[in-house]
């Protein structure tokens, strides 16, 4: 599971960024979203920017650790 | 009291019981005719109410239309939009278009603390997981500091 959890485009992944732009206190909605299935990344960031009219929040694929796959 | 044994109690194979009788006109189960009035006051036009009523039944005048709540068929989430002149903020406070103040009173209720409430019983433990990862990133576990405050 700790090798894909963060991957750009997984369920983790889509909860940060959902959750961090649209508030906190749209939770529910955030994880409902977050459970489409969006065919991109850029996908999903385009919809978040239409309704939010703001860039993504959450953590950006250069905060995303470096794996070493064969650790 | 030698009555028909049939008469009173529930009757299975009566047709209101029967669960494939459905209304072809809806659930209201209209019949696409007005239903007969009683107008007072029909004396000095020669007839009674009562009479009046029997006229309507016996040729009842046709109803009102009644439109599809929805027109078409409802897409999905991800179809492009049926009404490109509208902003997709239109009724939220946030973005251009018309804010909240054009929506109907009912639906103007805060309903996100129940929802927030609801939503993270039924997943917290599996986010509360992928937050105790060693790489999750601080934004998505400050986000789950603050479901876990709202418990």
């Amino acid at each position: 599971m700790s090798k894909v959890a963060w991957l750009p485009g997984s369920l983790f992944d889509n909860i940060d960024k959902f959750a961090n732009s649209l508030g906190y206190q749209n939770a529910a909605i955030a994880i409902e979203l977050a459970q489409q299935s969006w065919e991109s990344p850029e996908d999903r960031n385009a919809f978040i920017y239409a309704i939010t009219g703001e860039d993504i929040q959450g953590a950006t694929e250069s905060n995303y650790p470096i794996r070493n796959l064969r650790r | 009291m030698a009555g028909n044994e049939n008469s009173g109690g529930y009757r299975p194979t009566a047709p209101q019981n029967n669960p494939a009788n459905v209304s072809a006109t809806g659930g209201a189960g209209g019949s696409g005719t007005q239903a007969p009035t009683y107008i007072p006051g029909m004396k000095s036009l020669g007839s009674t109410g009562v009479e009046t009523m029997a006229q309507q039944g016996a040729a009842p005048m046709a109803g009102a239309p009644q439109a599809p709540i929805f027109s078409k068929e409802l897409g999905s989430l991800l179809d492009p939009t049926n009404n490109p002149n509208e902003p997709v903020t239109a009724g939220v406070d946030a973005g251009p278009g018309p804010g909240s103040d054009v929506l109907p009173k009912n639906i103007n209720a805060n309903t996100r603390p129940d929802e927030n409430k609801m939503i993270v019983q039924k997943y917290l433990p599996t986010l509360l997981a992928a937050a105790n990862l060693p790489d999750t990133p601080d934004s998505y576990k400050r986000f789950i500091n603050y479901l876990l405050e709202q418990q």
